[in-house]
């Protein structure tokens, strides 16, 4: 309980006493992901329906909001009920004949979905296809101007604040669900499908509602995502890669935990950030001062990669350290040293 | 007495093979019917069948008087079809109580009124013990009795038990024969496949007899005992 209120207590304090923008950066992605790891763990924690394809709820958050501000002039305030039904009525569409899948083959055919909607979307042309959306930039005046748009350029802390407040309604949702009879529910269903229906549980019916709220929150992050970025592109949004990370986090953290995927976010964003900061710094090098750097500057050069692949690799040492030393996440780790 | 569960002529087939060929059976409320047969007999297909998890080829299933045929499991049980499976399916990661919660919920709806309902029934099979553990920690007689205490949390009219017996150790079935006599007593009807022929002798009114998926016999314990064809099968050619 303490620990709770210490961690509260740190988080709205953190962006007044780290006010280098960098530093808030990190904090704001972390609670980002651990909005997304949690909410993607009220399906496939709770529920047990693995689902490698959440980026396609992401993107769907993130592509309406950038749509309608870009091509119409709507504030995301106005657009954002669009967003939630969509990303609804894609949670319908994918979910009634997927949830008839068990097991494996769940999982795959989330990937497939993911994968599909990436390219469609990168060869959208009324979304920018390959090239996204870019938000034009807004000027604001005053504060209730740069509220009504989204768009804050001057300080990230309205930013950090949304997103503090949109973990917290996740978390205290998924907390609350583990004594309703809903969570009873979601994990008989994840242990055992034909006793929960023997009892009386309509198995597809609770799927769907753990989707349908593990979409609420991932469509809202997305739309978050939009305005924090102000641009939005396939790669970053829809690609499998993000639909892998969103899993990642739970599963690396403590999947069917409500610490867990809070744990995950804030273990590997902000490592995976300075990772990818600190390598793609030396991506600026010319062949010339790579040359002069030695052995050890080539090393770090092949090791970015491109820039922004160090983080993919740390992904990969992590699940195989995970997965040899602690196969049920971060979270058992630091319940054995408590 | 009113007639709880009517089959008529139910058929079904998995490839080759015919599990149930024209299968009518009834059971009267308030009733204890045994099922027994060989191995292969389609006894559980019946189960199945009846509990909605699989769908028949042809026949009729009614329920109460109404036509239930190919509706789904958990309708079947909030319609007051309760079942255990002989394969047993404990929720492994769930304490015995979660596990008997989940069929009280659907009932009560509140998780206090269910987790005091959920107790009872755990008292009634003698799990009380055992209330925090884990479904996976339990052996196979515990497992069992987690079973029926689920099914019988849900408040079912008819309860379908699939072997309850089966891998008990002896002592222990005086009890579970105790129990099923109480659940009768108390109003439940009950259809039971049990191998287990003491069992059917002290409980069912009345035995259906299957073998190869078709009825063979039907009638008081002691006449379906005695039947030619299932002496036959039960001990040999030549003591028929």
């Amino acid at each position: 309980m303490w620990v709770v209120v210490a961690g509260l207590a740190t988080l709205i304090v953190y962006p007044l006493v780290f006010d280098m923008p960098f530093h808030q950066h990190i904090v704001i992605v972390s609670l980002l992901y651990g909005t997304l790891g949690t909410a993607w763990n009220i399906l496939g924690g709770y529920t047990g329906q693995v689902s490698i394809g959440h980026g396609v709820y992401y993107g769907v958050g993130a592509y309406t909001a950038a749509y309608f501000f870009t091509v119409h002039d709507l504030s995301p305030w106005l657009t954002w009920p669009i967003a939630m039904a969509l990303a609804a009525l894609t949670a319908f569409a994918i979910g009634m004949p997927t949830f008839r899948l068990r097991g494996h083959y769940f999982v795959l055919a989330s990937v497939f979905i993911a994968e599909s909607a990436y390219i469609i979307v990168s060869n959208w042309e009324a979304v920018g296809a390959g090239i996204g959306l870019e938000y034009p930039i807004h000027k604001s005046e005053n504060f209730s101007q740069a509220l009504w748009v989204a768009q804050f350029h001057q300080s990230k802390l309205p930013y950090y604040y949304a997103i503090l407040a949109l973990f917290l309604a996740s978390l205290f949702v998924s907390w609350r669900i583990q004594f309703m009879p809903l969570g009873y529910y979601l994990k008989a269903v994840r242990e055992e499908q034909d006793a929960a229906q023997s009892l009386g549980v309509d198995v597809r019916r609770y799927k769907m509602v753990a989707l349908l709220i593990s979409v609420f929150f991932t469509c809202l992050c997305g739309i978050f995502y939009a305005q924090y970025v102000l641009y939005v592109e396939p790669f970053s949004t829809v690609s499998l890669i993000i639909s892998v990370e969103i899993a990642f986090i739970a599963v690396l953290g403590g999947i069917g935990t409500l610490w867990g995927p809070v744990l995950g976010a804030f273990v590997i964003i902000p490592t995976t950030e300075f990772l990818r900061v600190y390598f793609s710094g030396h991506m600026a090098l010319d062949q010339s001062a790579l040359a002069d750097g030695g052995v050890w500057a080539y090393i770090e050069y092949y090791l970015a990669g491109g820039g922004g692949n160090v983080d993919l690799m740390f992904y990969g040492l992590l699940i195989m350290l995970i997965a040899r030393f602690q196969p049920n996440g971060v979270l058992g780790f630091f319940r054995k040293i408590v | 007495m009113e007639k709880l569960l009517v089959t008529t002529g139910i058929d079904k087939h998995f490839g080759g093979i015919q599990a149930c060929k024209g299968v009518d059976i009834t059971v009267a409320e308030g009733e204890i019917v045994g099922l027994i047969g060989p191995n292969g007999a389609g006894k559980t297909t019946l189960f199945n069948l009846i509990t909605g998890f699989e769908k028949p080829d042809a026949g009729r299933i009614e329920f109460a008087g109404f036509d239930i045929t190919g509706m789904r499991p958990d309708q079947l049980n909030r319609l007051g079809i309760g079942r255990t499976f002989q394969m047993l399916k404990p929720f492994p990661r769930m304490t015995v109580e979660e596990n008997v919660m989940v069929g009280a919920l659907i009932r009560h709806g509140k998780v206090g009124l269910a987790r005091e309902r959920a107790r009872h029934c755990i008292d009634l099979v003698g799990l009380e013990h055992k209330r925090e553990a884990l479904g996976r920690e339990l052996s196979t007689g515990q497992r069992k009795r987690l079973e029926m205490a689920r099914a019988m949390a849900t408040e079912p009219r008819l309860l379908l038990l699939d072997e309850i017996t089966g891998g008990v150790d002896q002592p222990s079935i005086g009890g579970l024969i105790q129990l099923v006599g109480r659940l009768r007593d108390e109003g439940t009807t009950l259809l039971v496949i049990e191998h287990n022929m003491r069992v059917i002798m002290e409980l069912a009114e009345k035995v259906v007899f299957l073998h190869l998926g078709a009825k063979m016999a039907e009638g008081k314990p002691n006449t379906v005992a005695n039947h030619p064809d299932v002496m036959k099968l039960y001990l040999g050619s030549h003591h028929a």
